[in-house]
């Protein structure tokens, strides 16, 4: 599929500069007259926003920027994997643990980078995340959560 | 206490052996995060952040500085050994670094470059010890019209710079704004866009933003690119051949001039950096030297004057980070949050309030480029094949950091769930070909530029005169819409070769 990059994404942020400029909108004003209050500054971006999500929109309408505007839309199955893999692993961190959740994750991610060294993988995705877990806890007392791990 | 007093307790606070020995394992560090394609060195700071929370400032800025100027001189190794630039800055090196390669010269581009690197480091180091102190004085009679001009000229040039497109720079800058805007606002305290959300009141954490906005893009798109391991060959490189001899040393005299003035020049002016440097240093050098048909070719000159443009950038971009707030390139910006951290905030009060601490930042930055030339000199073989590390295993480990540095920010899951966020608009923007520079000055500069704003207009009841009736205010806003004009007609410029091409 063949999108304009710059048409899609004026639009979108056309949509949000809107949504912001609503929700600026709501803000309270408590401010002495003839003085700035909290909502000065969100107005201006509301209005920058606006123009220049605006101007990009019209700029990709009209054909204008570069030749390379115009990209065939794909993204690598490896990249969307990774980034599922990612989210999945921040879900699941708070429930299993940095540990058990970092093995998992470590060794899903070595293999999609290419890795096919079984043992590698396994030692790797063992080592790593055990060393940092006791090393940030020893070390620099950040406590990361246990999970499973106890 | 009198200077003379700050300058020497900064000295002996930078040769300390806990700050001596952090800026040498940042440079070792840097070395090593700049010859690995892929990596940059705002990264290997961003991942090296959280294990500084724990030391003292001194030391924590000490790794940093070392890290920061050790990948400047590691990107140009693997720009000269593989022909793959490790920073974007060592891109000019590659040029004439690799043909030297080629004709089994590597001894040579590598000494050059080393000793070039030395020698723009030291440069920009002299200029951040005499123009630092006088730009902080001069920063000190800045009112918040002035302030708030000077962030605004900060913002529109990093736009022009940064950018190829002016609303896609202008664009990324207004969307950090906007990011800023989230939380109390810095006057009076109210809630802005936080939707209920306590996690929301203090904002987002710059750090937080700034690991999702580098790494995750960097992760995602080194997924499907070959190992390097393969690609490195560790060559045969006696030490001696690594010393240039005196015709060399003689033909670097001129490049090495012109790229340390040059480097350190564009590294004040935010967003400039060091690929414009290295480049501008490239053909300059190439224009005033004798050999200026070797360029291309393998010309010491046309390694030496990129060399010490870039690194010498260093020392520049450190100059309106320390006395003005303003970060010259991202790695300042990272700097400036590390620095936050540790309850110390970059202007031109830091050469009040904590003079000795400013001075033992400009202490350790000298010491970083000493200790850089000899670990190069010293462990090049080593460190050379530290950088053949398969990628397969260095990128998932970063991953992780990423996540255990966010988390550790704050012991919260909010922030590991607010840098995956910002990863996405990292990959998003990297899809547009919007560059995050931009958006990253906004982050570190927003708040600040809101409260000058808003401090000056209520001063004023209201009235935007006292913009343009204050000198220097109205000379940044002269120079910002410069900037604007300039990176608009830049734009033009370039649509038009497209469309002759």
């Amino acid at each position: 599929m063949m999108v304009r990059r710059n048409v899609l994404a004026g639009v979108v942020l056309l949509a949000i500069g809107l949504g912001y400029g609503v929700l600026t909108a709501d803000l309270p004003d408590r401010t002495l007259p003839g003085t700035p209050g909290p909502a000065f500054l969100p107005w201006l971006i509301t209005a920058g926003w606006l123009a220049l999500s605006t101007a990009l929109l019209v700029r990709g309408l009209l054909g204008g920027g570069k030749k390379s505007d115009v990209i065939e839309y794909h993204i690598p199955t490896q990249s969307w994997l990774a980034l599922v893999g990612f989210a999945a692993y921040l879900l699941l961190l708070p429930t299993l643990g940095f540990i058990v959740a970092s093995i998992l994750f470590f060794a899903g991610l070595t293999w999609l980078y290419g890795e096919r060294n079984k043992l590698l993988i396994a030692l790797t995705a063992i080592i790593i995340p055990i060393v940092l877990f006791y090393l940030f806890a020893a070390g620099f007392q950040v406590l990361l959560p246990r999970g499973l791990w106890g | 206490m009198g200077v003379t007093g700050d300058v020497l307790q900064g000295f002996l606070q930078a040769i300390q052996p806990s700050s001596l020995m952090a800026t040498a394992v940042g440079c070792l560090l840097g070395i090593v995060v700049g010859m690995i394609p892929g990596m940059t060195i705002s990264s290997g700071i961003i991942i090296l952040l959280p294990l500084t929370f724990v030391l003292d400032p001194n030391v924590s800025i000490a790794l940093l500085l070392g890290l920061y100027v050790g990948g400047m001189l590691g990107g140009s190794f693997s720009a000269i050994l593989l022909n793959i630039p490790g920073t974007p800055s060592a891109a000019a090196t590659a040029l004439d670094g690799h043909p030297l390669v080629a004709r089994g010269e590597t001894g040579r581009a590598l000494g050059v470059a080393m000793l070039a690197s030395f020698a723009g480091g030291l440069f920009s180091c002299l200029c951040l010890f005499f123009i630092s102190p006088s730009l902080a004085d001069l920063a000190l009679s800045f009112r918040a019209p002035d302030l708030f001009s000077l962030m605004f000229l900060g913002l529109t040039i990093i736009c022009s710079f940064a950018a190829q497109s002016w609303i896609k720079g202008l664009l990324s800058a207004v969307i950090g704004l906007a990011i800023v805007s989230i939380g109390q606002d810095p006057v009076m305290g109210t809630a802005r866009f936080t939707f209920g959300d306590t996690n929301l009141l203090s904002g987002i954490h710059f750090l937080t933003a700034l690991i999702g906005l580098f790494a995750i893009p960097q992760l995602i798109g080194n997924l499907g690119k070959k190992t390097i391991a393969s690609a490195v060959r560790t060559p045969s490189i006696p030490f001696k051949s690594l010393l240039p001899t005196l015709p060399d040393l003689r033909r670097m005299r001129l490049p090495v001039t012109i790229g340390s003035i040059a480097g350190s020049f564009l590294g004040m002016l935010p967003g400039a950096g060091g690929p414009i440097a290295a480049f501008i240093s490239y053909d300059y050098a190439r224009k005033t030297t004798q050999s200026s048909d070797e360029f291309g070719k393998g010309a010491i000159e046309g390694i030496a004057a990129p060399e010490s443009a870039n690194n010498a950038v260093t020392g520049g971009a450190l100059i309106p980070m320390m006395t003005l707030g303003i970060p010259g390139d991202p790695v300042t910006a990272v700097l400036i949050g590390a620095l936050l951290i540790h309850g110390l905030a970059p202007g031109p009060l830091l050469f009040i309030e904590h003079a000795d601490f400013a001075y033992s930042v400009i202490f350790s930055f000298f010491w970083a480029n000493i200790f850089n030339l000899v670990i190069a000199l010293a462990g090049l073989r080593l460190l050379v094949k530290l950088a053949a590390a398969p990628r397969t295993i260095l990128m998932p480990a970063i991953a992780i950091l990423c996540v255990v540095g966010s988390y550790a920010l704050r012991n919260s899951f909010f922030d590991v769930y607010v840098m995956f966020c910002f990863g996405l608009l990292g990959l998003a923007m990297k899809w547009l070909d919007m560059p995050v520079v931009p958006l990253l000055l906004a982050l570190v500069l927003g708040q600040q530029l809101e409260e000058n704003l808003r401090i000056a207009l209520t001063g004023s009841q209201g009235d935007i005169s006292v913009f343009f009736t204050s000198p220097f205010s109205a000379l940044f806003l002269s120079l910002s819409v410069v900037s604007v004009v300039w990176s608009i007609q830049s734009t033009r410029r370039m649509q038009n070769k497209e469309a002759g091409t």
